[in-house]
């Protein structure tokens, strides 16, 4: 019924606190004592487990309760936290994930390929071994099905009353007869399934009391009660001032009530009926209270934690801030084309406000960028939990360190860097740390460190994944692309490490001798750059023989609206992004070298290859002047040289694709509108250099 | 005129749910909170005449904001939402005064019942 329509956001937090729970967990794993964490697993899982039943997703809801049972032993200190139980916990999580995605995919949380119930009996054996666990857990289950059996074997007893009568009793009724009090045989009957029927009939003892009433007696006892030891009645002794009318009114409206029986009765009478039965003095119940349960001082602790950021949030579909982007940079060139007109008249008066139009939508448009972005933290947070996994399935020994996960980046990046990232991580794990032993007999510490940072640079994230491994093989990797006839071996030879390293980048490179499960099938860091500079992003590689190896991803801030360098040759206008500009120059025709046929410039001493843009774009161009302005391309680690006739200056544009017909061009990435109303062609500076 | 609810739950799930069962009853959600603290502080705020108040939540738990809303209103109506297995914490939540509790996983029906109730009652 309700399914449907709150299915999204059920998936949405449900991700949400299962990716809580891989964190909590690997603290735990560091730190088993620590009571907080688990707590907060346990509150976690709490919360996961009322959202799973109320969508009637009744696997995961039961999973989700049994971990929490162990949790709850846990926190009871009645049982220990053992590696195992962490395994199992992990493992609880990792299912829990997939029923999610099953759930997002076939609405279903049933997983045929996995053991759910093995996992679901394990921990009820975890249970089962501690000493009160067990009893908790199973309990709930047994009560449940005696139920149906039992059902209504109970039925009002006419003569002699279900409740032993003493003389205590008596007596004590008898006083508060006194005192205008009536004595009264109460039977309540709960509906049938009703849950938590301990709390509920204590809502009956309340109402009672409330009323001024006092229980003098109950049966079961209400320890008995309290445990849960009854099927759906109970019978009471009341002394209370109202007469049978009101007590029934006030008890039937106690919800989950089916109905209540009321009698006066004189106790005395009643006794009598029962004297020939064997006496048992017993003590008489007054309004006890019920003892609170162990679970609760662990719960009181909760509001100890430290406080948590909480953060208020509307939760938009993406379309509709692609829209909003979209709009917004429509808006941008109108005013680019106010200003652009209006520039030409002078009016004094119309510059103030053009001012502050300018002003605006300059802040509008930071805003619109700003609610596309998301903290990295959203990729960056299955990490841990993967890095644990892969390191321990190779063996090794990890120190994980994440830096800058609030650094925020656009929307659209966060599905796409996340595997290059894993790639990169499971490189360095698999390729880059070496078994504790060789880091032993090299001197380095015995755990190796992984580093995953990110950081805003300028226009741009900067993502570093960095290990303090063996470093590349400079000579490895050489042998291996003259192998694969990539490179050939004088060439080999003479290119610094620099070069050789991006060699790695190339299609189909893996120097991996043996290929594992986890990295080194061929495919790596190829794809790595692929998807990177698909995202107008760039990669780069360092590394040092037995220090480590940094690689590092750029990425623009956002793929909507950029900044780039106007440049004009002929009479079109062409737009490069700023982001990957080094520098400009002016050059005279003198300064062009030809080193190896390629045209080079030397430039503080470094040797730049240049191409001419009309030769690349192959249009026609007039002679070639005297001086030429170039302009100096940063893609990683590699430097080269634009030629062009004019530079205009710098421009906010917007990009528009320029549409399915033209996605083989590899030149251009998009196209722009410019505030005079002509159009600007995006130089793709990752693909002009051959 | 249709009695104001505050909902109390660290799920927004739950919140979101919960909201759509009571508004369609034609009650009126006047304010949602996460925690116990918060609920105090709403409830200060909106002056509620019903509260749902879950009893697992971060910061301060349903328990503590029951008293502590008692404190500021003794004839506070809150009804507590619990999950199965919380007997001892639902009877404490009682002998702090919540009215009534329901049982998660629940029908709205159940939900809708007891907020009936609690708001005939004075």
């Amino acid at each position: 019924m309700m399914r449907d329509e709150y299915l999204g956001v059920f998936i949405d937090e449900s991700r949400e606190a299962i990716q809580r729970m891989n964190d909590i967990l690997l603290e735990v794993e560091q730190d088993p004592e620590n009571m907080e964490a688990i707590n907060e697993l346990f509150r976690i899982l709490h919360t996961l487990k009322g959202m799973a039943g109320t969508m009637e997703f009744n696997t995961m809801m039961t999973l989700c309760h049994r971990m929490e049972n162990v949790l709850d032993e846990i926190r009871n200190g009645r049982m220990k936290l053992t590696e195992d139980i962490i395994d199992k916990l992990f493992k609880g999580a990792d299912i829990l994930d997939q029923m999610l995605n099953m759930i997002a995919e076939e609405g279903t949380d049933e997983l045929t390929d996995v053991d759910v119930e093995g996992l679901i009996g394990h921990f009820e054996s975890i249970l089962g071994q501690s000493p009160g666990g067990g009893k908790a857990s199973g309990k709930e289950e047994k009560r449940e099905e005696s139920v149906e059996e039992e059902g209504e074997s109970k039925e009002e007893e006419e003569e002699s009353l279900p409740i032993e009568v003493t003389d205590e009793l008596i007596h004590v009724a008898k006083e508060a007869e006194k005192k205008g009090f009536k004595t009264y045989y109460i039977k309540v009957f709960l509906k049938e399934g009703t849950q938590l029927k301990a709390a509920r009939m204590y809502l009956v003892f309340h109402k009672i009391e409330d009323m001024g009433g006092e229980i003098l007696r109950t049966n079961p006892s209400v320890e008995d009660i309290e445990d849960e030891k009854f099927d759906w009645d109970v019978d009471l002794i009341v002394v209370a001032k109202q007469d049978t009318e009101k007590l029934l009114k006030a008890l039937s409206s106690v919800s989950d009530v089916d109905r209540v029986i009321i009698k006066e009765v004189s106790l005395e009478e009643v006794k009598k009926q029962q004297e020939k039965k064997e006496e048992k003095p017993k003590e008489i119940e007054t309004k006890k209270a019920p003892s609170s349960s162990p679970a609760s001082p662990a719960t009181s602790k909760d509001h100890d934690k430290k406080k948590k950021k909480i953060t208020q949030t509307v939760r938009v579909d993406i379309e509709k801030l692609d829209t909003l982007m979209n709009l917004m940079g429509e808006l941008v060139i109108a005013r680019s084309r106010i200003v652009e007109t209006l520039k030409k008249y002078n009016i004094k008066e119309i510059d103030e406000s053009l001012a502050q139009l300018s002003r605006i939508t300059l802040d509008l448009q930071n805003i619109v960028m700003k609610i596309r972005m998301v903290p990295i933290a959203y990729v960056f947070n299955r990490f841990p939990r993967m890095v644990r996994d892969l390191a321990k399935q190779m063996n090794k020994e990890v120190n994980f360190i994440i830096k800058g996960e609030d650094t925020e980046l656009d929307r659209t990046f966060v599905e796409e860097i996340g595997d290059p990232i894993l790639h990169l991580l499971r490189n360095a794990i698999d390729h880059g740390i070496e078994s504790k032993e060789e880091r032993i007999a090299k001197g380095k510490p015995p755990v190796g460190t992984i580093v995953l940072s990110a950081r805003h640079e300028g226009n741009n994230v900067v993502i570093e994944v960095s290990d303090d491994g063996r470093g590349l093989d400079r000579e490895k990797i050489a042998r291996k692309a003259i192998e694969r006839g990539l490179i050939d071996e004088t060439r080999a030879a003479t290119l610094p490490d620099e070069e050789i390293f991006q060699l790695i980048f190339l299609p189909g490179f893996s120097t991996k001798d043996q290929v594992t499960e986890v990295s080194g099938r061929g495919v790596g860091m190829d794809v790595v750059k692929n998807v990177v500079e698909s995202l107008k992003g760039s990669v780069s590689i360092e590394s040092q023989k037995d220090k480590g190896t940094r690689v590092t991803i750029r990425l623009p801030l956002t793929l909507a609206i950029i900044q780039a360098l106007l440049v004009k040759v002929n009479d079109l206008v062409y737009a490069i992004p700023i982001a990957s500009i080094d520098s400009t120059l002016k050059i005279t025709k003198d300064d062009i070298q030809v080193v190896q046929d390629q045209e080079v410039v030397v430039i503080r001493q470094e040797v730049i290859p240049i191409i001419k843009l009309w030769e690349t774009l192959q249009i026609p161009h007039d002679e070639e002047s005297e001086s030429m302005n170039v302009v100096i391309i940063r893609i990683g680690n590699k430097k080269y040289g634009v030629v062009v006739d004019t530079l205009i200056g710098q421009d906010d544009i917007v990009i528009k694709s320029l549409g399915k017909l033209f996605r083989d061009v590899k030149e251009f990435s998009g196209g722009a509108v410019l505030g005079d109303g002509s159009i600007a062609l995006i130089l793709d500076v990752t693909n002009l250099a051959v | 005129m249709g009695k104001k609810v505050l909902i109390v739950d660290d799920a927004a799930f739950m919140r979101m749910l919960l909201k759509d069962i009571i508004t369609k009853a034609g009650y009126e959600v006047v304010g949602e909170a996460s925690n116990g603290k918060e609920a105090v502080e709403k409830y200060k705020e909106l002056k509620p005449d019903i509260v749902t108040m879950d009893i697992t939540m971060p910061e301060m738990n349903g328990i503590e904001a029951v008293k502590e809303i008692k404190k500021i209103d003794p004839n506070a109506k809150i009804i507590m939402v619990s999950a199965m297995g919380q007997q001892a914490m639902v009877i404490e939540a009682i002998q702090a005064g919540a009215r009534d509790f329901i049982v998660k996983p629940f029908q709205p029906a159940r939900v809708i019942e007891a907020i009936k109730k609690v708001a005939e009652e004075g």
